[in-house]
């Protein structure tokens, strides 16, 4: 009896010695990884669940960007050799359990150089926890809530946020509402200027929803803007049904909705909202929202409906970046027979950080990379930034983008919406209006 | 005063929607439990890919998918009888840690399998319906809801009508009673096991078909919260109940939208759940169950 125990004890430890030979193996491959021509970049998307329309153009455009930058002859290291990029997906399942797996796996069994993407902010926070542990740098380019650089109970110092944050697309659409849409209903059902804006605000019950929720609150507050808060309900990210939050935001009678969701949540919101409720009104949306299968999605009900934006499958602003961004589209389109989404468009940009961080610190050795990236002063690629460059904040390593705001107008022809940039003036193509069918809130 | 009651009655119609889902969903798990006794957590997948046949032979043909309905029925009652005879019935009687990690299994694979053909982008269909209202008493209701609420008492007559006046029904009624005192009368119930588990399955599929034409997204993960909340509710209805798991549906989609009214969306799952708690502890047996079941 008491030799089987002895056999399986043996037999446990043997596999604990092996594996800890296979991990001291993978330690020293990682370090000689770059010097062996390849750099491995890990991509965190969401490739299944709710969120995986996004985290599917994610990846892709991260494929597109290595494709890019291999064919360009890789990444010149110090000794002036050249690396080229593997990338290694990981899925996170739009899930906070799926985000932990997917990064402990890409940093401790794929031995990743430098991490890429995260969507979801409740997801991308929770395995924050293995980045810091690791000190892998990470570039997220989805996950919009500041907590992802500016919490303090772990380390974010590898941490490097390349998409706006909620307090500065929140901050950014309610000066839009406060400047452009009061003075348009003003004029449409002639209200008085002093009257307040009746704005409701419908919000994914997450991070980055009350993320958003907050900064609205804050600028309101802080801007002494003249803006009443008539209604703020919130939903369970993934949720399809959002009639009754919609029929409580009907009966605050407002003039504009704020929704702060996904695509798949966006779509259904507005077309309930507008189908099932009648509540004929602005709805505004976030960023996130720019995505090929949100404007199919919304058909006719799309219609006068606002996105922040700073990438868009169907627009451009005029200027530096419109060729960049067509030729980026243009080869998505090539390889994938679909147009890429904002959400792709950081991704697509973070493996050009990624690879230019790498460049300039001629290693891939983490804590030299993450300098670099403090350090990081890049040409903006294919999103406008601020003074053209991409570079991040010295306090929560932000960089920062030039956005826009897009009006949708229905193409009877497609059947679906298409955008105009309506603000601010140095972009837009066409002016705000109001639709026809346009109600404004009680007086 | 009238504002309020608009709005209490217009809560109180998307609870009703909401329940017609939950109805056609429990109904049809409460079909299967009741006359087999197994625990199937993959029921919310039969949702799905009634979801997905439906949209699939819209998008193909452009048939009204009210009609396509009981094609998707059809081909359920079909992949039912098909799971049962090759899943379920192996394990029948074996213990119900088997049935649940086989129903486990299962979700994972029609889950996967899904996304392999449909992809698991979400996707949504528009009614022919779309944009129609009809008046109700002091509300502009979407046709569509109307539609939605007069399929389920259709389809709900047609159940009450096959299992109390055919011959199968009172067989899959007497099976349900005493299984072993079916067998001794003569009653294949095997035969009953395979007709039971297609129905069932094919009430899950016209619950897929309404979800999908009242516009709501669907993906290959959509009926796994759906799955949870029928169990909650045949449980709280009484298990092997089909009353209960009716009044449950009702009570459950009323409850929810009523909570993310007055408590805000994110008490609409939970709300479920504290009624489901607070039924059992008063009444352990659910509203309509009976002892021993």
């Amino acid at each position: 009896m008491k030799y089987p125990v002895l056999f399986i004890v043996a037999l446990l430890v043997l596999a604990t010695l092996f594996a800890g030979c296979t991990q001291q193996a993978a330690t020293q491959q990682q370090t000689t990884s770059a010097s062996q021509g390849t750099i491995k970049i890990g991509v965190i998307v969401s490739l299944t669940g709710p969120a995986s329309n996004v985290g599917n153009n994610m990846w892709q455009s991260a494929q597109v960007a290595a494709d890019k930058i291999n064919a360009d002859g890789g990444v010149t290291l110090k000794d002036g050799s050249k690396a080229q990029i593997k990338l290694i997906v990981g899925d996170d399942e739009s899930t906070q359990q799926g985000g932990q797996k997917a990064a402990t796996k890409l940093i401790t069994d794929d031995k990743v150089d430098i991490l890429v993407g995260g969507y979801s902010s409740a997801v991308t926070s929770a395995y924050e926890q293995t980045i810091a542990e690791y000190k892998v740098p990470y570039i997220v380019t989805g996950a919009s809530s500041p907590i992802i650089t500016h919490r303090t109970d772990i380390d974010t110092s590898y941490v490097f946020h390349h998409c706006p944050t909620t307090d500065t697309y929140g901050q950014y659409t309610t000066s839009f509402i406060d400047q452009v849409i009061r003075s348009a209903i003003a004029k449409k059902s002639g209200f008085s200027a002093d009257r307040p804006l009746r704005l409701a605000l419908m919000y994914q019950d997450t991070a980055f929803g009350k993320g958003v929720q907050t900064a609205v609150n804050n600028t309101i507050t802080k801007e002494k803007l003249n803006i009443q808060l008539v209604s703020q309900q919130s939903f369970k990210m993934g949720e399809s049904d959002f009639r009754t939050q919609l029929t409580a935001i009907k009966a605050a009678n407002p003039d504009a909705v704020y929704i702060a969701a996904f695509p798949n949540e966006g779509a259904p919101i507005i077309t309930q909202a507008r189908r099932d409720i009648g509540l004929n009104t602005i709805f505004l949306n976030v960023e996130n929202n720019d995505n090929a299968q949100f404007y199919k999605d919304l058909g006719q009900y799309g219609e006068g409906a606002i996105i922040e934006s700073r990438f868009s499958p169907y627009t451009a602003p005029a200027g530096a970046v419109a060729d960049a961004q067509n030729a980026f589209k243009q080869a998505y389109f090539t390889k994938f027979g679909t147009y890429p989404d904002m959400m792709g468009a950081s991704t697509y940009e973070g493996v050009f950080i990624a690879a230019k961080a790498i460049g300039n610190a001629g290693t891939t050795d983490k804590a030299t990379v993450r300098q670099a990236l403090v350090n990081l002063k890049m040409p903006q690629v294919i999103e406008a930034m601020k003074d053209q460059t991409i570079s991040f904040s010295p306090d929560f390593r932000e960089s920062t983008f030039d956005l826009w705001m897009e009006q949708l107008s229905f193409n009877q022809t497609l059947g679906e919406t298409r955008p105009a940039i309506v603000w601010p003036d140095n972009l837009k193509t066409t002016a705000f209006a109001l639709p026809s069918w346009y109600t404004a809130g009680s007086t | 005063m009238m504002d309020n009651l608009g709005i209490f009655l217009q809560i109180m119609f998307w609870g009703l929607y909401a329940g017609c889902i939950y109805i056609l969903l429990a109904t049809g798990l409460n079909l299967i439990f009741g006359v087999m006794k197994i625990v199937n957590f993959a029921h919310g997948e039969f949702l799905m890919i009634g979801a997905y046949i439906t949209a699939t032979i819209f998008f193909l043909t452009g048939i009204n998918p009210y009609v396509i309905i009981l094609l998707s029925m059809l081909a359920l009652i079909g992949i039912g009888a098909i799971v049962e005879r090759l899943c379920f019935r192996p394990i029948l009687g074996t213990g119900k840690l088997n049935e649940i990690f086989l129903s486990i299994g299962l979700i994972y694979i029609f889950q996967n399998g899904a996304a392999m053909i449909w992809g698991d982008a979400w996707q949504s269909v528009r009614s022919p319906y779309d944009g129609i209202t009809v008046p109700v008493g002091s509300l502009s209701v979407p046709l569509d809801y109307i539609i939605i609420v007069a399929f389920t008492a259709a389809i709900l007559f047609a159940l009450y009508f096959f299992l109390k006046k055919t011959t199968t029904g009172m067989e899959m009624r007497a099976t349900s009673q005493n299984r072993k005192g079916a067998m001794l009368v003569g009653i294949n119930v095997e035969r009953i096991d395979i007709i039971s588990f297609g129905l069932g399955c094919a009430l899950a599929a016209a619950a897929g078909t309404l979800w999908v034409v009242s516009g709501q997204v669907f993906n290959p993960y959509m009926g796994s919260i759906p799955a949870v909340k029928a169990f909650a509710i045949i449980i709280l209805g009484g298990l092997g109940s089909i009353p209960g798991a009716i009044i449950g549906g009702l009570l459950m989609g009323i409850a929810e939208n009523s909570a993310a009214y007055l408590l805000g969306g994110i008490w609409k799952d939970a709300v479920s759940f504290i009624i489901l708690i607070v039924v059992l502890v008063v009444r352990p047996t659910g509203l309509f169950g009976e002892k021993g079941e």
